[in-house]
């Protein structure tokens, strides 16, 4: 890539990429190995079994905002 | 604690990892074909005390379920989770409402008959689940037979569809002649001002609801919550795998062999349920959704009868009975507010 991005100055500094921790690596493993362990659905916990809104948009009735 | 459990205490956030970002986008894209709520669903069955809600588990098979229900005579409402509409529809037993929720964009057609499939995919999902093995031996020919079964009956399902569900899943549904009554899985907090759920809500107006993990769990939300039913029968909600299931034949296999490596069979747990004295185990994902049907439970306006005789999902709130006697109560029931 260096190849094609070309500047006509000379950086002072040499910059590198913020390399990542052993630790943050295991946890992104982690995530991602337990992201394919879910459900198909996600639970809320202490949330109600239904909610439709405020009840405002007129969800459920004939005259509900299409979609 | 033991690895599984540990495993599933972190699912709930996993979860939604999971599926949001494909739940979200099969809400996008199935926008235009959203009509009717689910709120109306009420007023399309009409009213009434008891429901049975059909799951896809082993025992279904094991215990001859929905042959016992035809022969029951039971005469309320039949809920079906769609990895059982075959089983059902080749019993003879038709659902008044089938629920889809899964996101995936490509297996869960199947449990509607895939009318473009031609040949056996590389991806063994069915040939390895445990829910319907008419469809784990010869996949086409089974697939071509339920497409046709899934046409004639098309006409008189309802389905209870998340805006989650693929396209491909809604098109063939609506190819079906099946009626779609819409709502949307809650994803998070709706009381939180950036919450998806509520941005999701504002988007398309259906109602949210709480999915409790998985489509058996949904089918029950939906079916007291929102259908109002008193008392609520299961069958097939098994939440785990029958006495000498090879682990490689379970549900998350692959995925917790690639996680755990050698110490993959740590991640099964094992409960022998009281109500019929077998031991089942389970995995971290369907212990999890056992964990949250029982917290759910304890908070539902309704009673709850696992007539499953079979699976790991017993405790408080929950009466575990065989299908003949909980039909036979009705009718005792009935008999007596005559």
């Amino acid at each position: 890539m260096k190849q094609f991005l070309k500047g006509n100055y000379a950086l002072k500094v040499v910059i590198e990429e913020p390399a990542k921790s052993e630790a943050d690596s295991t946890d992104e493993f982690e995530k991602k190995a337990l992201s394919r362990l879910g459900g198909s659905i996600c639970f809320v916990s202490k949330k109600a079994f239904v909610w439709t809104g405020e009840g405002k948009d007129g969800a459920g009735k004939a005259d509900r905002r299409p979609a | 604690m033991e690895l599984g459990k540990r495993i599933a205490a972190q699912l709930e956030g996993a979860t939604f990892d999971r599926v949001a970002a494909a739940g979200l986008a099969n809400a996008q894209a199935n926008r235009a074909r959203i009509g009717r709520s689910i709120l109306e669903l009420r007023e399309a069955v009409g009213d009434g005390d008891a429901a049975v809600v059909v799951a896809a588990g082993p025992s279904l098979h094991r215990r001859r379920s929905l042959e016992r229900l035809l022969a029951s005579g039971f005469d309320g409402l039949v809920v079906a989770v769609d990895g059982a509409l075959g089983a059902c529809l080749r019993a003879g037993v038709i659902p008044q409402i089938v629920v889809s929720v899964d996101p995936h964009p490509g297996r869960i057609v199947r449990w509607f008959g895939d009318p473009t499939m031609t040949a056996a995919p590389t991806d063994d999902y069915f040939r390895r689940q445990e829910m319907d093995p008419v469809q784990a031996t010869d996949e086409v020919t089974a697939n071509r037979a339920l497409v046709a079964l899934v046409d004639r009956h098309g006409p008189r399902l309802r389905v209870a569809a998340a805006t989650s569900a693929s396209p491909t899943v809604v098109e063939r549904c609506l190819g079906a002649g099946m009626a779609l009554f819409w709502w949307n899985p809650m994803y998070d907090d709706y009381d939180k001002p950036e919450s998806i759920s509520r941005r999701l809500h504002r988007m398309n107006g259906l109602p949210c609801l709480n999915g409790g993990g998985n489509v058996g769990t949904a089918a029950w939300v939906i079916t007291h919550a929102l259908l109002g039913r008193r008392r609520v029968a299961l069958l097939g909600m098994d939440f785990g795998y029958a006495p000498g299931t090879p682990y490689a034949k379970t549900q998350y296999y692959p995925e917790l062999a690639e996680m755990l490596g050698d110490r993959v069979s740590e991640a099964f747990i094992h409960l022998t349920n009281p109500a019929h004295g077998e031991m089942w185990f389970t995995d971290p994902a369907y212990y999890w959704f056992r964990e949250v049907f029982l917290a759910m439970t304890r908070e539902a306006a309704c009673e709850t009868f696992n007539c499953t005789e079979g699976g790991v999902l017993f405790g408080p709130g929950i009466r575990s009975l065989p299908l003949e006697e909980f039909v036979a109560d009705l009718r005792g029931v009935a008999k007596l507010s005559r």
